[in-house]
């Protein structure tokens, strides 16, 4: 109702507005009023730059709310199937614990990140922390490279990491993500690059605010034996019995490759998961921010409308009393 | 197959596993210690990121006489059908056979063919399919199973295995490539076991 | 690895342990009723480009492809 008011009251301002304010106010947008006034005589003062500038601001607020909304509808489809894949990693963790600090001679550094932006921090956060990795595993006979899952890291690494780049995958999210989809990916991943020691990087969901960076380590078979023979954390591997298969590192050799692709599934899911969180929480701020624009704007607008009421006022009054006197 | 005997002995990996409750292993902590203090030296700036262990549930250590009871966690790509359930028993497909498992059986690592998994809980047994995968039994009595795909015996259509083993037959005496017979052997070995576990 | 003998017949093909395991869940899936098997089934499209790179280029700047993959089983084409 107000709007339908506010437009009422521009179509009646409209005429009145002489092409050469309409210029000078283009340059100055948000306030254009207060300089506007007094040239060429023109009391009446513009508020039809006020009103686009709200209009516009109102179709984003319009635009970052849907977006929330969808952001919320698919992180409740993908978080149900983050938090049932959950378990799928922790009996790897159990068996074959977690070694981080693995000094090994190659090292690949799988980076997580979304195709699409709008998402806050997420993928600059993943980014970082592998940087941080190639940093911490470089150094003379080693060698770090990059399997990079997403465009958006690709963006950032394509700067200044070109050389170490030796993977690129996208558009993973283009249906829904299944284990099948990621467990041939994975199958692409252990058949193009030669690996001591995986380490996946991305952010794991923990709520809707809150993303906590993560590096799980897959270790390859050679090094899983060396770490169990010397001891050590993994030293306990060797109290298992293995059953099937003829030779305890066949037996290891599929487990690694299961151990990839189940991690890789887990942690998929965790950033596509983080990524819709943030994008929700980035769009609901953005949508409160346009809110207080647009308070705002209607302020300044009413506050001009209301100049300019009293202006002709005056002006009729002064008339009639001139009359009168 | 039943072997419990060593299970009893003393393990070091149940207590490692249960690091974050025991304070007697100061080991468990070491390995993320050169972790943490490599990487602020290389990034002062920033914090370390988590690793998997800081999200792990606790696991008890071996205890010191065999539970009445099995802990199984059988958890699949997209469910998570059993999550530290108390069971009696457990029989899974491994690739050398059916596999029982009770409560204080040795430590083990094995590869699970397609068959069927039953879980023994009383008098009440529930059976799943399961492609493949693996199993891992720990000496604390836990029994993890991870399984591409388990489903419950009364979803699978006779029919259709029948008309597949049939197909899988044919296409391995036609097979020309290693490839194809593979597949088709694998075919065969799917159907016959799928076959298998509706008629026995 | 070991000789051949101890490889399992489908590593010998040429298989990794993922294909294998691929496979049989495929070939369970099949077996599946309705609607069991439509819900089963929406699990495995695959979907996604890959592209190599090295010395800081692309390998071949067209080689981009976008795959949907049959895990390659000709009748399970149509599934996907």
């Amino acid at each position: 109702m107000a709007m339908a008011a506010l437009r009422r009251e521009g179509r009646r301002l409209a005429p009145l507005i002489s092409p050469r304010t309409i210029t000078a106010v283009r340059s100055s947008p948000l306030y254009p009023t207060l300089e506007d006034e007094g040239p060429l005589g023109v009391r009446h003062i513009s508020t039809q730059v006020v009103r686009n500038r709200m209009k516009s601001v109102k179709n984003i607020q319009k635009i970052t709310k849907a977006m929330k909304m969808v952001a919320a509808s698919k992180l409740r489809a993908i978080q149900t199937k983050t938090e049932n894949s959950r378990g799928l990693w922790q009996p790897f963790t159990a068996l074959l614990g977690d070694l981080p600090s693995a000094d090994v001679k190659k090292n690949v550094v799988v980076t997580i990140s979304s195709d699409k932006g709008l998402c806050g921090g997420i993928n600059s956060t993943s980014v970082k922390i592998s940087k941080g990795l190639h940093k911490l595993n470089s150094g003379p006979e080693k060698e770090t490279k990059y399997v990079i899952l997403g465009e958006k890291a690709k963006a950032q690494l394509v700067r200044d990491s070109k050389k170490d780049i030796e993977l690129i995958i996208t558009e993973l999210q283009k249906n829904p993500l299944n284990y099948t989809q990621v467990s041939v990916l994975a199958d692409e991943i252990l058949k193009n690059v030669e690996y001591d020691a995986l380490r996946i990087v991305f952010n794991k969901f923990q709520s809707v605010v809150s993303f906590v960076p993560t590096v799980s380590t897959v270790l390859s078979t050679e090094i899983v034996e060396r770490e169990a023979e010397s001891g050590g954390k993994l030293g306990d591997l060797d109290s298992y019995e293995v059953e099937g298969g003829e030779t305890k590192g066949e037996i290891l050799q599929n487990l690694a490759e299961f151990q990839f692709s189940c991690t890789m599934f887990n942690a998929v899911l965790e950033n596509a998961c983080s990524e819709q969180g943030a994008r929700m929480s980035a769009m609901d701020s953005s949508s409160r921010n346009a809110g207080d624009m647009l308070d705002r704007l209607t302020l300044t607008y009413n506050r001009t409308r209301q100049a300019s009421i009293t202006t002709e006022l005056i002006e009729i009054i002064s008339g009639a009393s001139a009359l009168e006197g | 197959m039943l072997r419990r005997a060593l299970g009893l002995l003393p393990r070091p990996i149940a207590a490692a596993r249960a690091r974050s409750f025991s304070t007697d292993l100061p080991a468990a902590h070491t390995a993320d210690a050169t972790f943490m203090e490599a990487w602020n030296k290389v990034m002062p700036n920033m914090d370390p990121p988590k690793t998997p262990l800081s999200f792990m549930h606790p696991r008890p250590p071996t205890p010191s006489s065999i539970p009445p009871k099995l802990t199984v966690n059988f958890v699949l790509p997209y469910d998570s059908e059993l999550s530290t359930k108390e069971v009696d028993m457990v029989i899974v497909p491994a690739t050398t056979g059916q596999m029982g498992v009770l409560p204080g059986h040795v430590a083990t690592i094995a590869e699970l063919k397609p068959g069927v998994l039953s879980v023994h809980e009383g008098s009440e047994t529930t059976k799943y399919f399961v492609s493949s995968g693996f199993v891992f039994i720990h000496a604390n009595s836990f029994a993890d199973i991870i399984a591409v795909e388990a489903v419950p015996l009364d979803q699978i259509d006779a029919n259709l295995v029948q008309k597949g083993l049939a197909d899988f037959t044919q296409k391995l005496s036609s097979a020309t490539t290693e490839l194809e017979k593979a597949e088709a052997q694998i075919g065969i070995d799917v159907h016959s076991a799928l076959n298998s576990a509706l008629t026995g | 690895m070991a000789s051949n003998a101890a490889v399992p017949f489908w590593r010998a093909a040429g298989m990794t342990y993922i294909t294998y395991s691929n496979i049989c869940a495929n070939l369970v899936r099949n077996c599946l009723k309705e609607p069991y098997k439509t819900d089963a089934l929406s699990r495995e499209k695959v979907h996604f480009s890959i592209s190599k790179w090295t010395d800081g280029k692309p390998e071949k700047p067209s080689f981009c492809s976008v795959f949907i993959r049959s895990l390659h089983l000709p009748d399970m084409v149509a599934n996907l």
